[in-house]
């Protein structure tokens, strides 16, 4: 041991020490790094401290090494355990990703399976296009009910966000919207102090919330009312309004409405949902920069907002 | 009498046998095939009018099945895709696919696609000296070039024109962005995007009775623009 103390500094030991006690923390845990702590400062006192061969302290601010030795073995095993915990978060992330894609994929052929049998069916029994709409609403929650799970848990859907025109989304809107308005007005009005109605924004997905707007417009309001659908430029912002002529939503609700599975008292039970479309529209707004709110219309009805960051656009040929 | 023969390469044998039924009575035979490889394969081998190609294949992407028979092959490729994909959609449709039917699809819709990319394939001839469309009360001379709208003439800008004659050569296709893009402009650049939603919206303004309600210029949403009529 001598010919060793001779060649080595303190500083050296201590460091050499400490780097015992911090392995220790990363391998064993907090009770072990402490105990490994202690004892590499008695061996510190013991073997490398004069008196040598006793566990006397000459120097009170050897004390110092003690402390330093302790609050490593603490600090040491708080951050390997922090990224213990991360490292297995991702996992189990990376784990429930992949079973939410498979369960899609999975499901989508029993479900064509089903559809394309029902539809051979239908030819024979009519009750067989009830089995066909049946797999198109089973196929419609179970992708919401991902969508939000994904959305909900941080884990956005993955976004195309880039610079889209207004009157492009509207017509895509429109065009989907058509086939169950059974002819219902949806009266248009675009911003006509701007030309170019441009906001950055992911199309497919900014599409799903637009045709809930209007699907909602449709539905709760009476079958000869029309639904409006205004466009304005308000400064940073492109607005989406959605005026319905129903019975708008009673103020303890108007927040409600936008959580997961709610669904609003006396709403007829052959209006079909499971409550989770304004909260999809919502996160999905959200996540691109927006916003999605309720505001009564004046005239009696609902207005529903989408928000979405605008983008200024020049017409060069 | 029937001679057109479909190949269709997907893994789930359920779907392989959906896509038989739908189509027995439009064509004369249903290939099969389980794999990407087998599918390549047989397309090669047997030369069918149309293949209908699954994306979920467990041994290639369905883009690279795409790109690897539009290197010898013309042949309309049908993708089927699911929700959620759209970046796919249009990476299909860059590789050369014709175009795609969201599963689970229902049937009539199926056939409708399949009939539709027949139909074009027996027409292909006749539409390469193509010279004019008469579609909702307006009338497109490619050309000549000029374009008239209930009786008056419409007045285009070169971009605008490229844009239209670009979309109406391929009437019934969804173009993409990128494919509409490059056919206009030559390379992608900057705000290539933004370019061609300006002009798709003036072409828009200039020749649809109602610009909102487009019926000849249709949006693919997240994947491009296809003209109908």
């Amino acid at each position: 041991m001598i010919p060793i103390r001779r060649s080595l500094a303190e500083t050296h030991v201590t460091l050499a020490y400490l780097l015992l006690v911090l392995f220790a923390g990363a391998r064993g845990g907090r009770a072990i790094a402490l105990a490994t702590a202690g004892l590499a400062f008695l061996c510190f006192d013991w073997f490398f401290l004069q008196p040598y061969g006793t566990l006397a302290l000459t120097n009170p601010l050897h004390w110092l090494v003690l402390v330093a030795f302790l609050v490593a073995s603490v600090v040491a095993t708080q951050l390997f355990e922090r990224t213990r915990t991360e490292v297995a978060l991702r996992e189990s992330v990376r784990a429930r990703d992949a079973v939410i894609a498979s369960l899609s994929h999975d499901l989508r052929t029993p479900l064509t399976t089903i559809k394309a049998l029902a539809h051979d069916m239908a030819l024979s029994d009519d009750r067989a296009l009830t089995i066909e709409e049946e797999a198109d609403r089973l196929h419609a929650l179970v992708g919401d009910l991902l969508d939000l799970s994904r959305l909900t848990s941080g884990r956005s859907l993955p976004l195309h966000v880039e610079p889209n025109e207004a009157e492009d989304l509207l017509g895509a809107a429109l065009q989907r919207v058509a086939a169950h308005a059974n002819g219902r007005e949806i009266r248009v009005s675009l911003d006509d102090r701007n030309p170019l109605l441009f906001a950055r924004f992911d199309f497919a997905q900014t599409l799903r919330i637009l045709v809930n707007l209007l699907d909602n417009a449709l539905k709760y309001s009476p079958a000869t009312a029309i639904v409006d659908v205004r466009v304005r430029r308000e400064d940073s912002r492109l607005a989406f309004y959605v005026d319905d002529r129903g019975s708008g939503i009673a103020s303890a609700e108007r927040e409600r409405v936008f959580e997961p599975f709610y669904r609003p008292p006396g709403v007829p039970p052959d209006v079909h949902g499971a409550g989770l479309g304004l909260s999809i529209a919502r996160a999905l707004a959200v996540a691109q920069g927006g916003t999605l709110d309720y505001q009564p219309r004046v005239d009696g009805g609902s207005t529903f907002v989408l928000r979405l960051p605008a983008v200024d656009v020049s017409t060069t040929d | 009498m029937l001679t057109d023969v479909v190949l269709i390469i997907d893994d789930e044998p359920q779907i392989r046998r959906v896509v038989r039924h739908a189509l027995e009575h439009d064509v004369a035979r249903v290939l099969e095939a389980p794999t990407g490889r087998e599918g390549i394969d047989t397309a090669a081998a047997q030369r069918p009018t149309l293949i209908v190609l699954d994306l979920g294949l467990p041994d290639m992407t369905g883009a690279d099945v795409c790109r690897e028979i539009r290197h010898w092959s013309s042949a309309p490729i049908v993708v089927l895709s699911a929700r959620h994909s759209d970046r796919e959609k249009v990476e299909l449709l860059d590789a050369g696919a014709d175009d795609y039917v969201t599963k689970p699809f229902s049937t009539t819709e199926f056939q409708a696609r399949i009939r539709a990319q027949l139909r074009r394939l027996r027409l292909s001839p006749a539409s390469a000296d193509l010279q004019t469309i008469d579609a909702d009360g307006v009338t497109i001379d490619v050309v000549k070039p000029a374009v008239v709208k209930d009786g008056t003439a419409v007045r285009l800008t070169k971009t605008e024109w490229e844009v239209l004659r670009t979309l109406v050569r391929h009437k019934g296709r969804t173009l993409t962005h990128r494919q509409l893009f490059t056919a206009v402009w030559g390379n992608s650049y900057g705000d290539a995007q933004q370019y061609l939603r300006v002009h798709i919206r003036s072409v828009r303004r200039k020749i649809e009775r109602d610009p909102v309600r487009p019926r000849l210029i249709v949006t693919e949403p997240g994947v491009g623009y296809r003209f109908e009529g």
